[in-house]
């Protein structure tokens, strides 16, 4: 479903990401993970459109996306999440799902007038499902900036799948959260799966990764040091060596 | 009463200028153009009335549509610039409207006098209202059918889908292309609203005070076009509304005890209240 | 051939002047990223409150005045930071800019208030110096218009680059937060700025005042779209650009006032900014594009 190949993005002379090859498969759940600043979170920016990729070229469902602004490519069916929340913190919860709802089929089937001037009725019903997946729907009316922060990462993916996503990059989602919270993820993340999207996950949380993807890419310094199913990485000394600095 | 009648068409067609920063200003740029839109509703509307002979109403319909127009073309290369760049890029644009009607002749003859603009001296003998019989509390309902109609439909928008993607645009740029936005669109079609606004109130403009010049139209008005829904608050319409009616009442009472001290008063006033209320006086948590 | 070489360098000497206003604004901007839209204003006040000494003492020679404008405008820098800024909260991004929009009428007024709107006369140095290359002259006074702004810009980069406020400065521009943290008190450094870049600003207001032989309170609004012109085509932030910039616009617009005339000169300078803004819309030395 998403390819990468061969592609770097420099910032100067700094090589963010250098000749990364990655394939992802439809309805697989791919991570990755790295040490600090080994280029991830780059990576999800590149995918997404944030930056162009300064070498190699990336394909979604065999389609180039060299060129494609943000939007486009969410229309195409790319969503993200942000490390760092980036909500609609004025905005209310229903509304910062409302104005995510831009999946080319929702378009079509409002219509132009309905999509832009309509009122909530046209979406309440959609939306409303989405609420519930996320634990939200008490909290309709309430603005985003006084949610709770683990409300706040419910509502951060909420809104990434608000538009129908078919590949869904999740950048570290888990950060910060306890055990049973990470469980909850990971049970949401799997019914992802379960209705069909596609997920690349990148996280330092190793009891998530390990738990709940099906292959794993490990980068440092910007570069693919090693791939395969959770069981194959967590053995490998090379990633030991890239983590842990060597025995 | 006929001072009262004045005032109130005033604060009308204020309320508009400030109606058509407003909607900018949801998306998070800050324009310093809408007097440049408002000079244009002006002139087009006085001289479609002056020398076509139109009615005023759909001379009011072709001022909303040059305004619209003039916005949508300037948004587009607005757009390469952002935040404070844009603040400079449309007073420049505002300072450049301003100096084109300075330079701006086309006169025609009416009878025995000359009628049109006519560069610095401005364009006179704008009497519409007055060729029609119009008594000053009529006009004044007139220009009041507009501005209700315009809080009307900026209302709607408000409500409406449009109304929070605006709003998102202007909270988190980049969130709102991560989710499907087109800024271009969204940015761009504000503008234009924004730009249609400020042609009708323009146009109405120049109606009742029957002389415009292009000392009207410069930066003075085009701080006051943004000052009114900053201070007003962008929480919705009713602020900048508030903020016109606060301006206005006050400068008026001042032009009676202080005279000409009366922008003195404008700064210092707007100065206390960004100090004492940051977030405008509707401001704060969303309707 | 020779009139636009006379043009341009006449230009060019008075541009100084603009990139010095130029510099006031993107200094400002560069160390708190917001605009302060009353900066042409304060200088313009500053260089009128120069005019003051001559009320005291008639006999002053013009270096006073000056030294009068420099001192006033630091003055007037450190209020407007007072009144638009020290106490407005920064999640209100708005709120400052229109302040600042408040004391450029407020400043305006208080001109017009003071001299009843008549132009006064700015005591000139060397306006009767002639330098003469063949057929190509040299006024003296805007030469020392252009001496005297190159030596305050050296001076604001030998305090930027040498000093260890200068380098507080470049901290907290580059990262507000993390200077905090490593004990900058960002609150002064903000004030500090203010100070400086109204120092910078008296002094330009009063060089202009020297050059044009008079001030008047028509000037501001002009000055205001040119310094932040300037400030844009040079670049949000950069200090060598604002130079560049300032020289730039200031040569342009005399060469367009000679073949143009003076009502379309402002015309032609505004296209100038709209060329940037279609092509370079980071001005002259754009920053260069970070992770962020």
């Amino acid at each position: 479903m998403l390819e990468l190949r061969r592609v770097s993005r420099h910032f100067g002379g700094v090589k963010a990401v250098d000749a990364l090859d990655l394939a992802v498969a439809e309805g697989q759940i791919f991570g990755l993970i790295g040490p600090n600043g080994s280029g991830k979170s780059t990576t999800v920016n590149v995918i997404a459109g944030l930056f162009p990729a300064s070498g190699g070229e990336i394909l979604f469902k065999g389609r180039a996306l060299a060129g494609l602004p943000t939007h486009q490519r969410l229309q195409l069916g790319i969503a993200r999440t942000f490390q760092n929340i980036r909500l609609f913190g004025q905005l209310t919860v229903w509304q910062n799902l409302w104005v995510a709802q831009n999946a080319p089929e929702d378009h079509a089937r409002r219509g132009f007038f309905a999509g832009w001037l309509g009122g909530r009725g046209s979406a309440r019903a959609e939306l409303a499902g989405l609420l519930e997946f996320s634990g939200l729907a008490h909290k309709r009316d309430e603005l985003a900036a006084n949610l709770a922060f683990g409300e706040q990462r419910r509502l951060e993916l909420a809104r990434a799948l608000a538009a129908k996503p078919k590949l869904l990059l999740l950048d570290e989602p888990a950060a910060g959260m306890n055990s049973e919270e990470i469980g909850q993820l990971r049970g949401r993340i799997l019914a992802l799966r379960a209705q069909g999207v596609t997920v690349l996950l990148i996280e330092h949380v190793m009891e998530l990764v390990m738990g709940v993807t099906d292959r794993i890419a490990v980068l440092n310094f910007g570069q693919k040091i090693a791939e395969g199913t959770p069981a194959e990485i967590q053995a490998d000394p090379v990633v030991k060596k890239a983590y842990l600095g060597g025995d | 009463m006929e001072f009262y009648y004045g005032l109130a068409q005033t604060i009308g067609v204020h309320t508009l200028l400030g109606l058509s920063a407003y909607i900018v200003l949801l998306t998070g740029q800050v324009t310093m153009a809408q007097a440049a839109f408002f000079a244009i509703g002006a002139y087009t509307a006085g001289m479609l009335t002056v020398l076509a002979g139109w009615h005023l109403v759909p001379a009011i319909g072709a001022g909303a549509l040059t305004g619209a127009a003039t916005a949508c073309a300037v948004g587009f290369p607005a757009l390469r610039v952002k935040g404070l760049m844009l603040v400079v890029a449309t007073l420049a644009f505002g300072e450049g409207v301003r100096l084109f009607f300075f330079n701006f002749d086309y006169q025609v003859a009416r009878g025995e006098i000359r009628v049109g603009p006519l560069g610095g001296e401005g364009f006179r003998q704008i009497r519409f209202f007055q060729e029609n019989g119009w008594t000053t509390g009529e006009v004044m309902l007139f220009i009041w059918v507009f501005v209700l109609l315009a809080m009307a439909i900026l209302w709607w928008f408000d409500r409406s889908r449009y109304g929070a993607v605006l709003r998102a645009v202007g909270e988190d740029e980049l969130a709102a292309q991560s989710v499907g936005i087109n800024l271009t669109a969204v940015k761009v079609s504000a503008m234009t609203v924004g730009g249609a606004v400020a042609g009708v109130g323009g146009a109405l403009y120049a109606h009742y005070t029957t002389h415009i010049e292009h000392a009207n139209f410069g930066v003075l008005l085009a701080t006051f076009a943004i000052a009114y829904p900053i201070v007003g608050g962008l929480r919705n319409v009713f602020g900048t509304l508030a903020a016109v009616v606060f301006v206005q009442a006050l400068l008026v009472e001042g032009l009676r005890d202080l005279g000409d001290w009366r922008n003195l008063l404008f700064g210092a006033l707007i100065v206390l209240a960004m100090n004492l209320r940051p977030q405008g006086l509707f401001g704060g948590r969303r309707a | 051939m020779l009139d636009f070489l006379q043009a341009a360098s006449d230009g060019v000497l008075f541009g100084t002047t603009y990139a010095l206003i130029g510099i006031g604004f993107t200094l400002v901007f560069g160390v708190m990223h917001k605009l302060n839209l009353a900066y042409a204003a304060a200088s313009i006040g500053a260089a009128y409150s120069g005019l003051i000494i001559l009320q005291a003492w008639t006999a002053a020679p013009a270096w006073a005045v000056f030294l009068a404008a420099f001192i006033a405008g630091g003055l007037i820098g450190w209020m407007v930071y007072l009144t638009c800024f020290h106490f407005i909260p920064l999640s209100h991004p708005l709120a400052p800019l229109m302040a600042t929009v408040g004391m450029l009428l407020l400043i305006d007024e208080i001109i017009v208030h003071m001299t009843d709107g008549m132009p006064q006369n700015y005591p000139a140095v060397y306006d009767d110096v002639m330098l003469r290359i063949g057929e190509f002259m040299v006024r003296g006074d805007l030469l020392l218009v252009g001496a005297v702004s190159v030596l305050c810009m050296i001076g604001l980069l030998a305090l930027l680059y040498r000093t260890r406020l200068g380098l507080a400065t470049r901290a907290v521009s580059q990262q507000a937060v993390a200077a905090q943290l490593c004990g900058i008190r960002v609150g002064q450094v903000n004030a500090m700025t203010f100070v400086i870049t109204g120092l910078v600003g008296g002094l330009a207001g009063a060089l202009i005042g020297a050059s044009v032989g008079a001030l008047s309170p028509l000037l501001t609004a002009p000055l205001t779209v040119k310094g932040l012109i300037v400030t844009v085509i040079g670049g949000l932030g950069s200090i060598p650009g604002a130079i560049v910039a300032g020289l730039l616009v200031g040569g342009f617009e005399n060469v367009f006032q000679l073949y143009r005339g003076v009502t379309e000169r402002d015309l032609y300078v505004m296209l100038l900014l709209f060329a940037f803004l279609v092509f370079r819309p980071g001005g002259i030395f754009a920053p260069r594009g970070g992770r962020d």
